[in-house]
């Protein structure tokens, strides 16, 4: 790891970086969700059991699970038929704090490879739609085929960048996912490339575009609507910063709390570079990969107001 | 995006009466065709919604390829049949679900009508098999779904 990345996270206020650095060098607990359109929670499970998986649930996620024992899932008849879905368990969060119900109309901006659409489709129920987008024409394959393999039959699929989306959906959406491209700080343990790669130029760049994104998912939420925004980076220039600009820029955007239950995470950050942010940030959760032993996250629930209420 | 037109709609439930027994299938769903004969299934609401946007790419999820007059079901396809399927389904144990998944070549029991057939194992639908004359299964498995063999 560079100097000027622990130079970074050491200004970053309650970030531990002996303890960051410890959950670096651990491999992140293996998640997976059961597929509840296909078949049933229990069936599918009691599948899992009879081959020898051995697992414990995941609190803050329905359906999600944590993989203690028993081999690669990836490579099992239930995953190929699109019974369970890979994925970390914190990755599992955002969706849980967007909670869609039956007959919410739903974007994924940047939705390749696809879990967290999944994710959405399941929660749908049947009931409403998933709109996946994404501007990686290679991705999209991968989310197509995680659609096709967990049967979601309520989907659209676009591929666009998401930044023009209003231009054709503005004021449409019931809830919108912004799970923006980050710096990735928050899963250097899948790939320590990450920390090579890192630089603050890279931040600053992304930082842009994740605003650029962010209000494009706003512009498309009804009024009255939810959007949630998250990255797996720990960076304040990619989360707070970006938040604190939204909140400035749309006054009709108003943060709402979190309430994940059993997931360990602190406020987001309200003082950065010697400048006070907006106090409502500290509604937003920064979840650092020691506080579970998992994925690192940043979380934020943003309500769009109906006539500035 | 070109939904089956009445025709086009009535010909393949025909094929799917005659080839596996099945009574009004797909029934709430749009049917779309997808070039190369392959059959997409959407919901009435998300069809709606891809009207109103742009780009867009895909809709709903593959259920089935019409070759040659004959009906071969993808793994979903046969999953939402579920239950309407009544002719050419063969039972497969826990072994046998996997050796299908992995696409490999299996021998097949018993006499069957037509090019095709679907596997099942419990409740579990595997989508369609091509069965040869000397009764020999090739599973219809895409690369991409198959089990890695050991």
């Amino acid at each position: 790891m560079s100097e000027d990345l622990k130079e970074y996270l050491n200004k970053i206020p309650d970030l531990d970086l002996d303890l960051f650095l410890e959950s670096c060098e651990r491999s992140l607990p293996e998640g997976f969700r059961v597929n509840t359109i296909k078949s049933s929670e229990e069936k599918i499970l009691n599948r899992l059991r009879r081959k020898g998986f051995i697992f414990e649930k995941i609190p803050w996620a329905r359906y999600g699970y944590i993989l203690k024992e028993g081999g690669e899932l990836g490579r099992t008849l239930e995953h190929m038929l699109g019974l369970i879905y890979l994925q970390g368990p914190v990755s599992m969060a955002p969706v849980e704090v967007l909670d869609p119900k039956p007959g919410d109309i739903v974007l994924d901006l940047c939705a390749a490879p696809g879990s967290k659409s999944t994710q959405i489709a399941q929660l749908l129920g049947g009931e409403g739609v998933i709109v996946a987008n994404d501007v990686h024409h290679e991705r999209i394959k991968a989310l197509s085929s995680n659609l096709q393999r967990f049967g979601v039959i309520n989907c659209v699929i676009t591929l666009t960048d998401g930044r023009k989306y209003p231009k054709f959906a503005r004021g449409f959406f019931d809830k919108v996912l912004v799970d923006v491209p980050c710096s990735s700080l928050g899963i250097i343990s899948k790939d320590w490339g990450i920390a090579k790669s890192w630089s603050s130029s890279l931040v600053q760049r992304l930082s842009k575009i994740q605003y650029q994104l962010l209000a494009a998912g706003f512009d498309c939420l009804k009024p009255g609507g939810v959007l949630v925004y998250s990255t797996c980076t720990l960076t304040v220039e990619e989360n707070e910063l970006v938040i604190d600009r939204l909140l400035k820029e749309r006054k009709n955007a108003r943060l709402d709390e979190i309430h994940l239950p059993s997931l360990r995470f602190r406020k987001g950050v309200v003082e950065w570079d010697g400048k006070h942010l907006d106090q409502d940030l500290e509604k937003t959760i920064r979840i650092m990969p020691y506080d579970n032993w998992a994925e690192g996250f940043y979380i934020a629930k943003i309500v769009k107001e109906v006539d500035g209420k | 995006m070109r939904v089956l037109d009445a025709g086009e709609r009535k010909y393949f439930e025909l094929r799917l009466k005659r080839q596996y027994g099945v009574d009004k299938a797909f029934e709430d769903l749009i049917l779309i065709k997808a070039g190369q004969g392959r059959v997409r299934a959407v919901t009435k609401e998300a069809f709606e919604v891809a009207k109103r946007l742009k780009k867009v790419q895909q809709v709903g999820v593959y259920v089935a390829k019409i070759s040659k007059g004959d009906v071969i079901l993808s793994i979903e396809g046969s999953q939402m049949l579920n239950g309407k399927i009544t002719k050419n389904v063969i039972d497969l144990d826990e072994e046998g679900a996997e050796r299908w998944m992995k696409a490999e070549v299996m021998p097949a029991q018993g006499t069957w009508e037509g090019k095709y057939l679907v596997g099942r194992c419990g409740d579990l639908y595997l989508g369609s098999s091509r069965i040869t004359r000397d009764g020999k299964l090739y599973p219809q498995i895409a690369k991409w779904r198959r089990v890695p063999i050991e």
